[in-house]
């Protein structure tokens, strides 16, 4: 009889063995990196990002502290809030960074508006930009996912630290870390009230797929 | 190559789901020596727990399952796909996903654990329309209770809340008490229209039961429950390896070896990822290896004896295939929050259309209001939209608090042209051949989901809806049926009414592939009720021989 074989993660099977076994600890250690904190993850995950993008010649001259700087400030207006935590920032700018070659010229260019003006909300800033040029909507868009999905490049920087799980704490969990004991569900949830505020961007093109 | 050993049981069982651990459990228990061969891996809960936070494309039921390329499954539901070739007009709605592992696709179920109808079995009878199926409602119901006291079913009081099938005991768990959402559903169904939301019965725990714990509610029934407060296959794995029960993890029968007169099976063979070759024999065999796989099976180990397949004389391994097909819509609710999302997610029914005199002109159905966690849905709606920053904010939490969605499992028909093949082309990396489907929709399931779509949009209109996005076309529920269809007649139906082969003695199958109509509802306890009744003979027979 042959030995057991136990399932492998996600899509590993595709690999080798020897990158199998890498690859678990390539995935444990991202998990790591942003629950300890680890420092590689500030400044190292985007020169680990720069390392595979063979298409950005620009990023070889860039300063890596430069770029997650003006990427935390232009995150930071976006999101109306006066603090972010860095260590994800630094996961998502990474991942942003990496799936597209030309990110990096217009997360600049977006910290550049954001210091010529004032901007008093994130919707006056995003509006300026559009105004701008349509290409900075793509990377908002990359952006706003990035912090409330917790997604980046296609992957799952954070789950439960995810944006979108914070600003609804107050009514639901994020699936799989529920706590509120049994039955919790049976309570009434907080009503919300039907927001006034108007889109900044222009819309998308979005299909809601089967579950 | 050969194997250095041949295995033997009593009873060998292909495929460890809930049919074949059931079985297999039953058996051991009953001192029966047990082999069960099952194509994929062993596998654990918290690795695909893992895999699912780590998924950006969280409603991807496959995606924390990971196929071996020895036990190849769907990887999802888009046409073309990898593994399942589905063609015919309707094509997408039969483009089924399944696990081959340890404790098969009830890895990812919700638990919904209907009794069908009594009125499901006598389908040409009552309606003229499909087939019967070559036993009644009473012949199963002992299973039926056998089937939810093994995975541990909550359901309401008969005398409260009757679901129309008889019971003669009640449900061994008290009904899962439903979310504030459903709460708010029901009155509105109660309060507005001349129909009715019940609880729907659950494998699921209400208070500890068999050593497993009370739900807690992680909305992720599916994929994966985080705690196995959910039943699943594995439990029952696990209990009949305690009662010395044989499980082979990686063994990919592929061929099914029988006597010179091709009356009774004698052996089976399987290869290990490997492509090495191994023989079990046994007394009896049970193929219980899913609906498509156990047909694949069936056509692959077509030989001289057998030219178009085991078991196959009728011509019928393969076809009837059925499924629960689905109409969905989403929409944004114009009345108060209901935060769908919180606790298990599927727990409430609008059960009116399971049975009516209308089903001689179209199928039943049932409707759900899925309780989803409507998050991650509502932030890519309101970034698609154009929002950020507090705008954002608001309207993520107004979207998720508002989101409605609603689907349909509607009743497919046995229809022979309906048929599974193996692909002449694709094959795996042992040379087994992929399946291949074509599927027309038949008209009966069309003129249902015409049926849902009006009754949604009267929905839509009752909860002052926007927003609305239907769900393109059909969509499959994952139900398959039908393709080793049971009948009285050996020249139009695979196996008999015990699950037994028409043509090989010693053969059984215990599968949604026996279905002869697909009813309403998940069709998870029905095979578990017809695996425990497949056991029930085995262990007669045995214990006679």
């Amino acid at each position: 009889m042959r030995k057991d074989r136990d399932c492998q993660s996600l899509s590993l099977w595709q690999l080798s063995p020897n990158a199998m076994r890498l690859s678990r600890l390539l995935r444990i250690s991202r998990r790591d990196s942003l629950l300890t904190g680890m420092s590689a993850a500030l400044l190292g995950g985007v020169a680990h990002a720069r390392a595979q993008d063979q298409h950005s010649a620009s990023m070889q001259t860039t300063d890596h502290s430069e770029i997650l700087s003006q990427f935390m400030a232009v995150s930071r207006r976006l999101t109306d809030r006066d603090t972010l935590d860095q260590r994800i920032g630094a996961a998502l700018c990474n991942g942003i960074l990496h799936g597209n070659a030309d990110r990096q010229a217009l997360i600049q260019a977006l910290y550049t508006l954001l210091t010529k003006e004032n901007f008093a909300s994130a919707s006056d800033y995003a509006r300026a930009a559009e105004t701008q040029d349509k290409a900075f909507k793509d990377v908002i868009h990359e952006i706003m996912t990035g912090w409330y999905r917790g997604v980046a490049d296609g992957k799952v920087v954070v789950y439960r630290s995810a944006l979108m799980f914070d600003i609804t704490k107050d009514a639901v969990y994020p699936k799989t870390y529920a706590t509120g004991g049994p039955f919790y569900w049976t309570t009434r949830p907080p009503d919300v009230a039907r927001p006034v505020g108007q889109p900044a961007l222009s819309p998308s093109k979005f299909v809601v797929e089967p579950t | 190559m050969s194997s250095e050993q041949n295995l033997s049981a009593d009873v060998v069982i292909v495929g460890s789901g809930v049919a074949g651990s059931s079985i297999a459990n039953e058996l051991a228990r009953a001192g029966i020596s047990v082999i069960v061969l099952e194509a994929g891996p062993r596998v654990d809960r918290q690795h695909f727990v893992e895999n699912f936070r780590n998924l950006e494309n969280k409603p991807s039921y496959q995606g924390p399952f990971p196929a071996v390329p020895w036990a190849l499954h769907p990887p999802d539901q888009q046409t073309p796909n990898e593994y399942l070739h589905t063609s015919g007009p309707d094509a997408e709605a039969y483009q089924q996903v399944y696990l081959r592992m340890m404790g098969g696709t009830t890895w990812h179920w919700a638990g919904c654990a209907w009794r069908y109808l009594p009125s499901d079995f006598e389908l040409k009878t009552r309606y003229g329309q499909g087939r019967d199926w070559a036993l009644k409602y009473d012949d199963l119901e002992p299973f039926y209770y056998q089937a939810e006291a093994m995975m541990g079913v909550c359901g309401p009081d008969p005398l409260v809340e009757d679901l129309g099938s008889p019971r003669k005991q009640p449900y061994p768990m008290e009904a899962l008490p439903i979310s504030y959402a459903a709460q708010q559903f029901r009155k509105l169904i109660t309060e507005k229209t001349p129909w009715r939301v019940v609880h729907e019965p659950q494998a699921r725990n209400t208070r500890p039961y068999d050593r497993r714990p009370t739900c807690e509610g992680h909305n992720n029934c599916m994929p994966i429950c985080p705690i196995g407060a959910m039943y699943n296959g594995s439990y029952s794995v696990y209990d009949a390896e305690a009662a010395g029960a044989t499980f082979v993890p990686n063994a990919v029968v592929y061929k099914i070896e029988r006597d010179s007169a091709n009356k009774r099976v004698t052996a089976v063979h399987y290869f290990d990822p490997d492509k090495g070759s191994h023989r079990v024999t046994g007394k009896y065999f049970v193929i219980a290896a899913h609906c498509i796989e156990t047909a694949k099976l069936l056509l692959v180990s077509a030989d001289e004896q057998s030219p178009d397949g085991i078991a196959n004389s009728s011509g019928h391994v393969g076809r009837n295939m059925m499924d629960h097909t689905g109409v969905q819509v989403t929409f944004i609710s114009g009345d108060d929050a209901w935060w769908p999302g919180r606790g298990p997610l599927e727990t409430n029914v609008i059960d009116n259309f399971r049975d009516g005199p209308w089903r001689n002109e179209r199928g039943a159905y049932l409707v759900h209001m899925v309780d989803d966690n409507q998050v991650d849905l509502a932030t890519q709606l309101a970034i698609s939209k154009g929002y950020v920053g507090r705008e954002l904010e608001e309207q993520i939490r107004y979207l998720a608090s508002h989101t409605v969605r609603l689907f349909s499992h509607n009743e497919g028909l046995a229809d022979p042209d309906n048929r599974l093949t193996l692909n002449k082309t694709r094959k795996d990396v042992l040379g087994i051949p992929h399946p291949d489907v074509y599927y027309k929709l038949p008209d009966y399931t069309v003129r249902s989901c015409e049926h849902t779509r009006d009754v949604f949009r009267q929905l839509i209109g009752l909860m002052h809806g926007t927003d609305e996005q239907w769900t393109p076309g059909y969509f499959p529920q994952d139900h398959p049926a039908g393709s080793t269809i049971m009948g009285v007649d050996p020249k139009d139906s695979v196996v008999d009414g015990h699950c037994r082969s028409h043509d090989h003695d010693n053969l059984f199958i215990a599968s949604s592939s026996v279905f002869s109509s697909v009813g309403t509802g998940n069709i998870t306890l029905t095979v578990a009720a017809l695996a425990l009744r497949v056991a029930d003979t085995l262990k007669k027979e045995l214990v006679h021989a």
